[in-house]
Formats: C-alpha cells, structure tokens, sequence
C-alpha cells in the first residue's frame, strides 16, 4: 500500500513540475515580429486565434505530412503547411547576423521535439535555414 | 460495476474518437484567412520528355549541362565520398561505335521511364512516378535498401553516402537515401524548363510535353530519327536521343 | 521404434559461458560496426554507387539462404515421411530461425535508414519482390514457429505433418523469392536469368545442411551426448548429394549464360579474366566449396569420418560465401550493356572497384554469431535435443 502511494505521489510531483516547467519556445525572428506587431498568425476561418494556434501546434505533424505528400506525388504546388515557410519564420538569427539552424537545441523545432522525446526527421533532408538571399 | 465501467470507458473513448475525427476532418475544409491557393494535382494528360540530339552536342555543352544541374541542385560537394560514391545525376558519356569508329557525345540520367524497373522494385513505394511521367524518389518513404540502383539500367541513381547540410530550399536531400535526376520537377511544375535544358539554351536539347502536338519535341520527335537507350527493354523512356 | 526423450541443455559449463561471451563479442563489433558506419554514412564502407550492395549483403543472403535450408530436415521426417530424421525435426526449425534472424538482422542494419523499419513494414509495393520478401520472412517466423509448437506440445503432434507441409511450401516459396530478388533484374547481365530461383533453392540445401551438421556435431561433442554413425552418414550422404546439386545448377547457369552472345563478355569476366572474382569462383567456390568436400564426403579414406564431415561441411559454408560473393559483388562489377555494339570510352563502363571494410565484415560475421547465440541459448531453455541419438535409438534396424 505504501508503495502504491509512493507511486502516485511521484506521478502527482512529476505532473506538476512538467506543467510548472512549460514555457513558450524560441519563436524565431521573423514569428516574433509578426506577433510583437499584433498579427494572428496561423489564423483559421470560424476559429479563434487562440484555437488556431492551439491547433497548429497539436497538429502540425498531421497538416504537414498531408502536404508533403500531396506536393512529391502529385505535383501540388503553393498552399498553407510548407516546411520551408516554417523554417522562414521560426529561424533565429545569432550574433553575426547568420540563420541559425532551427533544428539546433534551443531553436524552435528542437525546444518541444527534446522536451516530448519525439524524434525530428524532417532536417536530415530539408534545408534547416531560409534560402540565402539571390 | 466493473463489467459496466470498461463498457462505459470504450463507449466514451469511442465518442472521444469520433469527434477528434471529425474535428480533424473538418480542419482540412477550414481554410485560411489569407494565403496563397493550392495548384491541381498534375495529371497524365502531359508527358514531360526530352531529346538530346548528339550531333549537335558538344563536349562542353554536356560539361555545362553537368555543372548546371549540380548548381541547380547542389550536388557534387560532397567530401567524404571518394569514387563511385560521388554522386552522378547527369554525366558525361563518350562512346564508340565498333563498327564504323564513329564517336558521339551524350549526357545520361534518369530516363523517366514509363515502365520504370526502380519503382517495381521498390518495397515502400518510394521510387514513384508522377501522373506525367516524372520519376522522382520520394525520401520520406526510402529506406535506402538501394535495391533501385540494382534495377535501373542506366546507372542513373545515387545513394548519399555522407551527412548533408545547407541543402537548395527546392532539393531535400540526406544521407541514406536514393536520389536521381528529378527533370527539374520544381521548375516544371511553375512552368520553366530543367537547369541542364536552360543553361544550354540551343536546339541540341529540347524539352516539352510528349503528348502535346503543338510542342517543340513532338514535332521534332515526328521529323527527326531519334532512339531509346537500352530501348530493347522496352522502357519507352522520355528522355530520347538521336545521332546514336 | 524407441521414444525419443529430448532434454535441456545444461549450460553451466565454462565452454558454455566462453562460447557465448566469444559471440557475445562478435554481435558488440557488428553493433559498433553499425554505429560507425550509420553514423558516418556508407562512405566509411567499400561500397558505392556501382557496388550498391556489398559483404554485408553476401553474409545476409547466405544466411537468408541457408536458413530455408536448415529445414529441410524437418520436412524430410514429416513430408517424406523419413522417421530416422524425426529427432532433429526441432533442432531443424530452430537452427532455420536463428538463421533467418541472424541475416534479417545483417540485411536491415546495412539499410541507409533503419531507423525508418517501420516504414517497410507498413508501406508494401506488391509489385516489388523485395516487398514479397519481406512477407515471405515474417511468414516464415510465423509458420516455422507454429510447427515447432506442434512438436513440441504432445497433443499437437498430430497435426505436425500438416504443418510440416505448409513450412515446407513455404520455404521453396522463399528461396524462390530470394532467388528471384537477382533474376528479375533484367538490366543486368549477369542476374537476368530465370534459373536464379532454383539455383538459390538447390544452394540453401546445400549450405543449410553444412550449417545444420556443423551445429548438430558441435552440441552433441560438447553435452556428451551419444551421437550415432546411423544418422550422421546419412546426413553426409545428404550433404554429398546436394553439393553436387549446387555444381549441376551453377554448370548449368553458366553454360546457358555462354550460349548467349550478349552475356558472353560478362561470361567472360566472371570465368576468366576477373581477377579476384575469377578466383573466388574456381578456388573458392568451385574447388573448395564443390570438389574438395565431394571427394571428403565420398573418398574411401575419409568417408565417415565426422571430423572430414565437419571440415567439408565448413568448406561447403566458405565455398557458399565464395559462390555469393561471385554473384552479388561479381554481377555488380561488370558493367551493364548501354549500348550494344558501342565502346563506352568515358563516364561509364569500367570494372567497378570494391574493397570490403572491416565494419562490413564485423557486421557480416555478427549475423552468424547472432544466429549461433540464438541457438545456443535455446537449446539450453526448450528440450529441442534428444538425449540421445545413439545408433540403437535413431534407428533400431540399423546394422553396422
């Protein structure tokens, strides 16, 4: 019986501190602009900014594998849910002035994915920094 | 109780799923308050081709249709891979008939085969073609078993032997999957033509829709005496040549 | 006929922790092999964009390929009835596992990315006969595993057979298969031949019995227990056949081959001027897999004698080696006919060059030591050995 209470008072510890212990990540430059400005980003039609965001951040894995699919296999070109408009808003920019990748610890992606122990397999491919000016 | 407890359970996580579901199916029916709209899926009403007329190629137009492609896509950096590993999405290939002596110049990639040996092959469907004739791989699903590379009668795949980075915006591309000529795939679908087709900027390549009676290739194709490569296993490929 | 007791293995000797801490040591090298080179990518390894499939793959197919193979004992007892087999019927599907086990494992750590398994698993391209394959393992695992509980279980015995048949079926199914992964490649000189598939059937008996004997011997000397002339002869006649088999299919493959002018040039460089993989067909594959266990198995001189059995059954595992290494490596190397009747001067067309890594071999070398731990262990958890296999038990009317 003790030991069941042990359980579950380290469960209760453990929920609290991981609630505690949420904060907003690292935004990205050009993401904190457009929020520092007052824009509702990810905005959807008939939802609030606050659901969008919420459903944005729930269900981007969903919203981009439908795209990334669609635009290979079928050609569809253009639309909401592009990787590499992620990765123009969200990257940070350092102390020289260069992207930083937005998979790297601390950045944007990274923050949450190391947090949920999910893996991140978009950048073993994909660019992680916006395409250098031409 | 307990029996009514778990019966009660399912029955709630059932409804719990139900509405997920249908939130979920209905997310992709809200649409945005601003933003760019989506293009059609592309259709087999287009078949993209190319003709490479050998005779009017040089060598250092193939050497320049190379390095295009290698700048379009950023290949060819690679530091690790040493020989063979290198990757070769187009290449330059002299060969000599045994007969007659006679010489000619050819750049070789991906053929974009109708029936193409990569795609039976390959276990996750990740070798495919697009509905006009694009052969592509596609690297979420590609494993890197390399079994295309074994099928493909034009040594026309690479397999990325080293960690990548700074990859085009246009072109993912990452170690331990198979990748190949794409005929320019995000040019053509915004309506331009392949790097290689560009940079040459002559009659010697023409690229265009196979099936469109009005476009340049298939009316070259219908005038001029043109062939497939290993056209004996009957591939019909879309990239064809003439003057070999 | 006598009962047949089976019985644990003791394994509390110090052979049995030495053996398994030698494989032990064996599987941590291919794990760290698989590290470095996943890590680095496969430019570590000798393998390239010619030789896209290297040593880890004549070690996983030769597994792949010898494991069908080891169980053919079991359905020689039950589909043909032969009763002197009936004892090692369990010792045959668990070897048949472990084998399977041990070259999957080889097979998908060499993957670019085996972290994505699972996308195999659930992506299937039913027109691709990888994705068969892939099938026709997990069948195999499933079948073979439910005609081991068959076995085992006294009231299940009597639907052994029937299973045994399914296994059986099975198994030529997926040397088919296995086969089939080469012959279908109708680009390459060298595979497009529909006599792969059998070929690769009549090689799995021939390196499945080897392994299956290597074991059998191996278990019996180190439990001390009793292990008859009446049984071990036979399986040395068994071998000799096979052997003998694999020389009529691999003269066969290359006699049709010759006969055709187009593969005359690959032909040629597999038989006469290709360096090592010349070499590695008549010494290696033709002599000391083919007719030096031959004459070990049938020679008067060494004829039952069980240390030749063992030393031809090794050959015969060597010579099998040989015999992929000449077709998976050898087949690549030669170039692909672009043009008939053009010389290709640039860009394509030589010899293409391959040097295996030691990561490649250590990875190699892990997926047997996988297969034999696996062994190891079981026989020590589940009667898969009969106690004894004297002569008067195995086969009450032998005479000597």
């Amino acid at each position: 019986m003790s030991r069941l209470l042990v359980v579950f008072l380290s469960v209760m510890l453990g929920s609290a501190i991981a609630h505690s212990d949420y904060h907003i990540p690292n935004l990205g430059e050009k993401a904190t602009e457009f929020k520092d400005e007052g824009k509702e980003a990810h905005k959807r039609e008939g939802m609030s900014h606050a659901a969008s965001l919420i459903l944005q951040r729930k269900m981007h894995p969903e919203l981009l594998l439908h795209k990334r699919d669609k635009t290979l296999r079928q050609g569809v070109r253009g639309g909401y849910a592009q990787l590499k408009e992620c990765v123009e808003c969200h990257t940070s920019v350092d102390k020289n002035g260069e992207h930083v990748p937005i998979n790297a610890p601390d950045q944007f992606c990274a923050t949450c994915h190391e947090k949920v122990g999910t893996s991140l397999d978009c950048f073993s491919c994909h660019r992680t920094t916006p395409a250098e000016e031409l | 109780m307990k029996e009514l407890n778990r019966r009660e359970f399912i029955k709630n996580s059932t409804a719990v799923t139900a509405s997920v579901a249908t939130v979920a199916s209905g997310i992709s029916l809200t649409t945005f308050a601003a933003g760019p709209k989506e293009t059609d899926p592309v259709t087999n009403e287009k078949r993209w081709g190319m003709l490479i007329d050998t005779n009017k190629l040089t060598e250092v137009d193939i050497e320049d249709m190379v390095s295009a492609c290698q700048e379009e896509h950023g290949w060819g950096e690679e530091t690790h891979s040493t020989g063979d590993q290198k990757p070769g999405w187009i290449k330059k290939v002299k060969v000599k008939d045994t007969a007659t002596q006679r010489i000619s110049n050819l750049a070789l990639m991906c053929q974009h085969c109708e029936e193409p040996p990569c795609v039976d092959v390959c276990p996750t469907n990740a070798s495919m073609k697009r509905e006009d004739g694009i052969v592509l791989v596609d690297k979420h699903r590609c494993i890197g078993c390399r079994y295309c590379m074994m099928a493909c009668p034009y040594d026309a795949r690479s397999f990325v032997h080293e960690d990548l980075s700074n990859q085009k915006e246009h072109m993912p591309r990452g170690k331990g999957t198979v990748e190949s000529c794409t005929l320019c795939v995000h040019k053509v679908d915004k309506g331009e033509q392949p790097a290689c087709v560009e940079a040459l900027n002559s009659d010697a390549v023409v690229f265009g829709d196979l099936l469109d009676p009005t476009s340049n290739i298939h009316q070259t194709l219908k005038r001029v005496q043109s062939t497939q490569i290993r056209a004996d296993l009957n591939l019909n490929t879309g990239v064809r040549y003439s003057g070999i | 006929m006598s009962i047949i007791r089976y019985e644990q293995t003791q394994g509390k000797s110090l052979g049995f922790y030495a053996l398994i801490a030698g494989l032990g040591a064996f599987i941590l090298a291919a794990l760290g092999s698989v590290y470095f080179m996943e890590h680095s990518g496969h430019h570590v390894t000798g393998m390239s964009n010619r030789i896209v499939w290297g040593l880890p793959h004549v070690f996983a197919l030769f597994l792949i390929v010898a494991a069908s193979g080891a169980l053919n004992i079991a359905s020689i007892a039950s589909v043909f009835n032969k009763k002197i087999y009936k004892p090692l019927s369990r010792l045959s599907g668990l070897v048949a596992l472990a084998l399977l086990a041990g070259g999957l494992m080889v097979l998908v750590l060499d993957l670019g990315r085996p972290d994505r398994l699972i996308v195999a698993m659930t992506e299937y391209n039913f027109e691709s006969i990888f994705a068969w394959n892939i099938i026709l393992y997990n069948g195999f695992f499933l079948i073979v595993g439910v005609y081991l509980w068959m076995m085992f279980e006294r009231r299940m015995n009597k639907y052994s057979r029937k299973v045994g048949i399914a296994a059986f079926t099975w198994r030529l199914i997926l040397t088919t298969g296995t086969g089939s992964i080469f012959g279908f490649l109708v680009a390459r000189q060298a595979y497009d031949a529909v006599i792969m598939a059998p070929m690769f059937v009549v090689m799995s008996f021939a390196f499945g019995l080897a392994f299956f004997v290597l074991v059998l011997m191996a278990s019996y000397k180190w439990t001390e227990r009793a292990l008859g002339d009446a049984i071990v002869n036979r399986l040395s006649n068994l071998l000799g056949v096979f052997v003998a088999a694999v020389l009529y299919f691999v003269a066969v493959y290359h006699l049709g081959n010759l006969y055709l002018a187009e593969n005359s040039g690959v032909e040629n460089f597999i038989l006469m001027d290709g360096g090592i993989y010349t070499q590695l067909f008549w010494y290696g594959q033709i002599i000391l897999g083919g007719l030096l266990p031959l004459a070990l198995l049938y020679s008067p001189a060494t004829k039952g004698n069980r240390s030749m059995l063992g030393l031809a059954s090794v050959l015969v595992i060597l010579g099998g080696l040989a015999q992929l290494y000449v077709i998976i490596i050898g087949g690549q190397a030669y170039p692909m006919e672009l043009f008939p009747g053009k010389e290709i001067l640039e860009g394509y067309g030589t010899i293409a060059a391959y040097t295996p890594t030691l990561p490649e071999l250590m990875l190699g070398l892990g997926g047997i030591a996988v297969a034999l731990i696996a062994i190891t262990y079981l026989v020590k958890f589940l009667p898969f050995l009969p106690e004894s296999l004297a002569d008067h038990v195995a086969d009450p009317h032998h005479k000597n």
